[in-house]
């Protein structure tokens, strides 16, 4: 459309017949292909189960049969005086903000120490083995996340787990039998650490192919300057790869919200006094164990709605903290 | 910037639609189909003594079983069975672990299977499709393959804990006997005998403790087995009041002074550590496994499945003996120490929307009959609902031997509550877990037991959706 000069001084009229004469054949195909059926498959997958799950949401349909009542807004009302669900809903919030910020800041360390974290003459470099590093960190992403909890549920065990075992036999004898998923100080804290370890080696990975974009010359000129190596990933890099830290701290935190499949494998009654419950558990709970599809409906609808505020809230920190200077970047 | 914004903006928003979206997708309502009168018309012929639901030759009889720790082909063993007598019927024999997400969308497509068992971890909740499923009433008026009246071929109780709001809606085809389990061989080998009383208990477990072991133990999924020795207890101590109200929701049901007194003294045996620690971190089947295997623990309290649960994780030489539930005193126990609590699971109900009523009925009959009934109890060593199909040496297991001597013993005293499934009924049986094991852990007192558990029933009966029960069992 850029060769248009002046598409506003054409009447109304003209612009109509100037469309109609350009609906060839390629004109219309491109439309059907890259815009038609995007957004047909949009509407009927996305949009219509979003519209459905709205009013599914106020109703009370027990989930087996056709038939269900509209009651408005009752399960909305019946939600914050539920002490499950507000647990649950606190045990998400927690989750959203310990596992990101735990998971980046160790990915970035690992990353800044094996792309420049080696000797300080001649070429900026990683230290030394870093690249084997890079690939055992990795290790972890690459098994499926039940299969993670599973083992975990297992390393775990209090009588015959690999983590008491070890702990015994260096000496902690008051680890003999100690559940650490099954009681309510260790519970959350033990299940986050799993769900940390399992992301850790990718978001190295996805940090280290952002590093190596920086141009060395900005290594150099802050050598020069008299830059240590925690100054030089504090001042230098992280502000280069900020874009791709705030990515991974959004897709992190989507994670964290829902962390099912971990928290499932790990805890599925939800863990000691509830406290591994997420909202995605209780979801499932309500929907599939209670029977009450509609109330999990509204869950369902809450938990959409928190997802979409902290995506929200992050780019509102980030732009707060970086400022608009951004806009100029090309990435 | 503005374009890298929306883009990412997208990313979000897909994600939390897709979060949106999960439940929604799982199915939507569609008109309902035929109705069940014609359905079943349509696939019958009429009725005769040998075929009294009028089973149309050719016909498909579509069964859905979950597939636990009985496996399924029980039933398509009875298939067969069925097949003597109707060459031309066909039996699908479907094996399933999740019956409730599977059997979702056939439900509210108005194609349900003909015949389904709504066992396992996955049930159904009964008030969700209470409202579409027949009655056994004419199976229950039906002869067996051996020409006896159904209802005097099986155990008594079957049809009392399968009505629903006077409708008999469930028929539970495995007997379950909840009872403590040892091995007979450990405890001759050391002098032991098993527990009458709480007290009894508490003495065995320090004879334990002298040997570096403990008395019980459990896992986190199953500390409920734990809740139902609780209510056993209470309910031969104080009467099937005790239990009656608490699954009838009687407000102070949980408080009465029996469940209290037993409930105290199960304290004590959690804080003298009479438990294996850390169970409610342990996967209840490893916990088990500490039992039958490295006999850590003396003794377990679950249902009759066991022996078939842990047959591949107990040790050699464990002579495995059912024992009934605890009392307080034997002397004022209301009801006898060797009453146990017995009733049937494995619940086979009836879609009354299923193409095929006719054959669901006729499968069930067949399952009912004795080569059927015969087949499981060997095969899988626990009993049927169906009567004598248990030799005195229960094919060679101890297990099934002294739990069918428990029943023999018990006999009229036995009592049924745990059947009934009242905690999963009115959706509380989760919360109630979650309660149990905080209490195993001895992070409950017995008041924060006590109260939470009158609240889960307080909370159970304000729920308006769920129609409220009257069982009387």
């Amino acid at each position: 459309m850029a060769h248009h000069a002046a598409p506003g001084s054409l009447s109304f009229s003209r612009r109509v017949a100037r469309l109609r004469r350009r609906a060839t054949f390629d004109r219309v195909s491109f439309l059907a292909v890259f815009l038609v059926v995007p957004v047909a498959l949009f509407v009927i997958f996305e949009l219509s189960p979003m519209v459905q799950a709205l009013y599914y949401g106020m109703t009370n349909w027990r989930g087996f049969s056709a038939t269900m009542d509209f009651v408005g807004f009752r399960n909305y009302v019946q939600m914050f005086s539920d002490t499950k669900f507000l647990i649950s809903m606190r045990n998400s919030a927690l989750l959203v903000v310990v596992v990101p910020t735990i998971t980046l800041v160790l990915s970035f360390a690992i990353a800044a120490v094996v792309t420049t974290g080696g000797r300080s003459i001649g070429r900026v470099e990683g230290l030394k083995g870093g690249g084997i590093h890079r690939v055992v960190s990795f290790f972890p992403y690459t098994v499926p996340a039940i299969v993670v909890g599973l083992i975990w549920a297992q390393v775990y065990d209090p009588s015959r787990g690999l983590l008491n075992g070890v702990l015994k036999a260096i000496g902690f004898k008051q680890f003999q039998g100690f559940a650490w998923i099954g009681q309510v100080s260790t519970a959350m804290p033990s299940s986050m650490f799993v769900i940390v370890w399992s992301f850790v080696g990718f978001y190295t990975v996805l940090f280290v192919a952002a590093i190596k974009g920086i141009p060395a010359e900005t290594y150099e000129a802050a050598r020069i300057d008299g830059a240590g190596r925690f100054r030089t990933a504090i001042a230098i890099t992280l502000p280069q790869i900020a874009d791709t830290v705030r990515t991974a701290y959004i897709y992190l935190g989507l994670a964290a919200i829902d962390a099912f499949v971990y928290m499932q494998a790990l805890n599925p009654q939800g863990g000691p006094d509830f406290s591994t419950l997420t909202m995605s558990q209780n979801l499932y709970m309500e929907a599939f164990k209670g029977g009450n599809f509609g109330y999990a409906t509204a869950i369902g609808v809450v938990l959409a709605a928190v997802t979409m505020a902290y995506a929200g809230v992050i780019f509102v920190v980030f732009r707060l903290l970086r400022g608009k200077d951004d806009g100029m970047r090309a990435s | 910037m503005a374009q890298l914004v929306s883009r990412r903006y997208i990313a979000a928003a897909v994600a939390a639609l897709l979060a949106l979206g999960a439940v929604s997708s799982c199915a939507s309502p569609a008109p309902s189909g035929t109705d069940s009168a014609s359905a079943a018309a349509s696939s019958s012929v009429t009725a005769s003594a040998d075929n009294p639901f009028g089973l149309k030759d050719g016909s498909v009889i579509d069964a859905v079983v979950f597939d636990g720790g009985y496996k399924t082909d029980y039933v398509d063993f009875a298939g067969q069975v069925l097949q003597k007598k109707f060459p031309g019927v066909t039996v699908n024999v479907t094996a399933s672990t999740e019956i409730s997400a599977e059997m979702q969308p056939r439900f509210v497509g108005g194609n349900p299977p003909d015949l389904l068992d709504n066992q396992g971890a996955q049930t159904i909740p009964m008030t969700s499709i209470i409202s579409q499923l027949a009655t056994w009433d004419n199976l229950w008026a039906a002869n067996t393959y051996e020409g006896v009246p159904i209802k005097d071929a099986v155990l008594s109780g079957v049809k009392e804990t399968g009505t629903y709001d006077g409708r008999f809606l469930v028929m539970p085809y495995v007997m379950t006997v909840w009872a403590f389990y040892y091995s007979q061989s450990l405890f001759d080998a050391n002098g032991w005998t098993p527990p009458k009383t709480w007290d009894d208990a508490l003495t065995l477990c320090d004879q334990a403790k002298a040997k570096d072991l403990y008395l019980f133990t459990w896992g986190k999924e199953a500390a409920s087995y734990w809740k139902y020795l609780a209510m056993d207890s209470a309910n031969k101590q104080g009467g099937s009041d005790v239990t009656q109200n608490i699954i009838n929701l009687k407000p102070g049901a949980w408080s009465d002074p029996t469940m209290k007194a037993v409930l105290d003294k199960f304290k004590a045996v959690v804080d003298k550590g009479c438990f294996i620690p850390g169970g409610a971190g342990t996967q209840f089947t490893q916990a088990q496994a500490q039992w039958s295997n490295d006999q850590k623990a003396l003794m377990y309290f679950t249902g009759s499945w066991i022996e078939n649960e842990m047959a591949k994780a107990t040790a050699d030489n464990f002579k495995m003996t059912a024992w009934p539930a605890l009392v307080l005193d034997e002397a004022t126990a209301k009801v006898p120490f060797a009453a146990v609590d017995a009733g049937a699971s494995e619940n086979f109900v009836l879609p009354a929307q299923g193409a095929n009523v006719a054959g669901a009925q006729e499968l069930m009959r067949a399952m009912l009959s004795k080569e059927a009934a015969s087949n499981f109890a060997k095969s899988r060593l626990a009993p049927t609902i169906v009567k004598d199909t248990v030799p005195a040496d229960g094919f060679g297991s101890t297990a099934l031997a002294s739990t069918s001597a428990l029943l023999e013993t018990s006999g009229d005293n036995t009592f049924t509550w745990a059947a009934t499934n009242y905690d999963n009924y009115y959706g509380i049986a989760t919360d109630s877990l979650v309660l149990w094991n905080s209490f195993l852990s001895g992070e409950k007192s017995v008041d924060d037991l006590i109260k939470g558990e009158e609240d889960l029933n307080a909370k159970a009966a304000a729920n308006t959706d769920i129609p409220k029960m009257t069982w009387n069992v």
